[in-house]
């Protein structure tokens, strides 16, 4: 599977969960990987490197850390729009 | 800059003898327009009771998951300067050795970029920076990064390893709690910027029983430095100490928790087998008492602050390990722990409350560890372990071993 379907499905993971169910990294990996098949590890690198780019980022509620879909109000209070 | 609000409640708690946190805000309000806001807002809270500050959320550093953590008021209209006013923390130096050009420079950093406020040092040991906006997140991180410091960890991530001044200038560090605690925040770099555990993790290292980091409190892994033998005597210094005014029998001998010592006015003397090492008659009588030359740490698991449930302290899982460069037995260990309780733990639970709800045994198996007495945690409390037929016989077999190889296991 190409990485490029790989990072849609990805996205299509946390806007399908998103006002739902907070994801963890983990759980981001190990629903891609059973969807796709790719090994749960290629999935963590290619959610990591949209992480490092600043189109998915970590979150933070009641303790416990989760993957977001960051919103054009936060992209724009950090510059980035 | 003029006074902005008036904090008569505030006010109270400058009284006292006591250093003031409030006097601190005052001083920075006098400057910075973040730090008024922050005066008046809190002089708001204790007035109607209230918390307005909202907690958590996406804010970050790019790539990182920890290390910020995001605060905005409930009330922009009213204290617009602290509409935004996020905390950052970074890893502070292992032990907590500043230079003054190091903590000038932090300084420097927050007063261009945040409300001057700091907290040095948070319960987890961090560097506490105090109100920033999300705009200034990543000029501040640049402005860190670029001179060698890194973000602290926050979220369900691993936090930032902390440990006691150790080797570097206590005479009673058993173990190198400095270098122990660098290798491990080394070690787990990826675990502490990318949250991805069901909760938080802390490693707290101590040089010996005194545990100023307060390990055996507040850590999820506690490494602490013991030793294995007989405590040292020098009976001419224990003289020296009575001769010049240490009640030996009332403040040494009564006050050792396990009764192991006896004094006749002449000789001290220790039943070391059912010495417990907590460093009470070391640390009172340094020049008369030495640990054992046989050094290493105890590792205990599980204690936490009340948050979600209880609070807990730690309890003895490896009674002793030698712990020298480079670690790999620590590292190891700490590995297996943290793969037991990623696999098993519901979100928001701690190692040491999955312990209590799955078992000692489910614990102790996967991470390789053998039953042994030290432990069970209080007398008559169920140690969590049904033995198993072969259970006895692998234990001896682990013994002989040692004995032949003078290697220890766990
Ligand atoms: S924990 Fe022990 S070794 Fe570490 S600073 Fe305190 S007294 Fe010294
Ligand atoms: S270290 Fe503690 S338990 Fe051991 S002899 Fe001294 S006071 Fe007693």
């Amino acid at each position: 599977m190409e990485v490029e379907e790989i990072k849609k499905k990805i996205f299509e993971v946390l806007e399908k969960a998103k006002g739902k169910k907070k994801l963890k990294e983990k759980d981001v990996c190990r629903i891609v990987s059973e969807e796709t098949g790719v090994d749960k590890e290629e999935v963590k690198r290619i959610l990591r490197s949209i992480i490092d780019e600043g189109k998915l980022c970590y979150s933070y509620s009641g303790g416990a850390s989760s993957v977001e879909i960051p919103s054009e109000e936060y992209l724009k209070e950090k510059g980035m729009l | 800059m003029p006074k902005k609000y008036d904090t008569p409640l505030l006010n109270e708690l400058e009284k006292g003898p006591w250093p003031s946190f409030v006097t601190e805000i005052k001083k920075a309000a006098a400057w910075n327009k973040m730090a008024a806001d922050e005066l008046g807002q809190l002089e708001k809270s204790y007035r109607t009771r209230l918390v307005y500050w909202k907690h958590g959320g996406i804010v970050g550093v790019r790539g990182y998951g920890g290390g910020i953590i995001g605060r905005y008021s409930e009330l922009p209209d009213e204290f617009p300067e602290v509409a935004h006013f996020h905390t950052v923390r970074i890893n502070q130096p292992t032990g907590w050795f500043y230079s003054t050009d190091a903590l000038r420079m932090t300084c420097d950093i927050w007063d261009k970029y945040g409300s001057g406020l700091t907290n040095m040092h948070g319960s987890t040991g961090d560097m506490v920076l105090l109100g920033t906006r999300t705009e200034s997140l990543e000029p501040i991180f640049a402005e860190f990064s670029s001179r060698g410091w890194d973000l602290g960890g926050s979220g369900s991530a691993m936090r930032t390893p902390s440990a006691c001044i150790g080797q570097a200038r206590c005479e009673w560090a058993n173990i190198d709690s400095l270098d122990i605690c660098n290798e491990m925040t080394q070690e787990f770099q990826d675990e502490m910027h990318r949250p991805a555990f069901p909760y938080k993790f802390k490693i707290k290292v101590s040089g010996c029983a005194c545990d100023c980091v307060a390990a055996i409190a507040r850590a999820d892994c506690s490494i602490i430095g013991t030793w294995k033998g007989d405590i040292k005597i020098d009976q001419d210094a224990v003289k020296w100490y009575a001769k010049n005014g240490t009640d030996i029998q009332n403040w040494i001998v009564d006050m050792c928790p396990t009764k192991c010592m006896s004094y006749d006015g002449k000789e001290l003397k220790i039943d070391n087998k059912n010495c417990n090492r907590c460093m009470h008659c070391i640390s009172k009588m340094t020049k008369a008492l030495k640990a054992g030359d046989e050094k290493g740490a105890t590792i205990c698991i599980g204690s936490k602050a009340p948050i979600v449930v209880g609070s807990l302290l730690s309890w003895v899982i490896v009674p002793f390990i030698k712990v020298e460069p480079p670690y790999d037995n620590l590292r190891a260990l700490i590995r297996k722990m943290i793969e037991w309780w990623d696999e098993y733990a519901k979100p928001r639970e701690r190692i040491g409350e999955l312990i209590e709800s799955k078992g000692m045994r489910s614990f102790l198996e996967y991470i390789g560890v053998p039953p042994v007495p030290q432990q069970i945690k209080e007398p008559r409390k169920d140690p969590f372990w049904f033995f198993h037929g072969d259970d006895i016989e692998n234990i001896k077999k682990l013994e002989a071993e040692e004995k032949k190889t003078g290697k220890y296991k766990f």
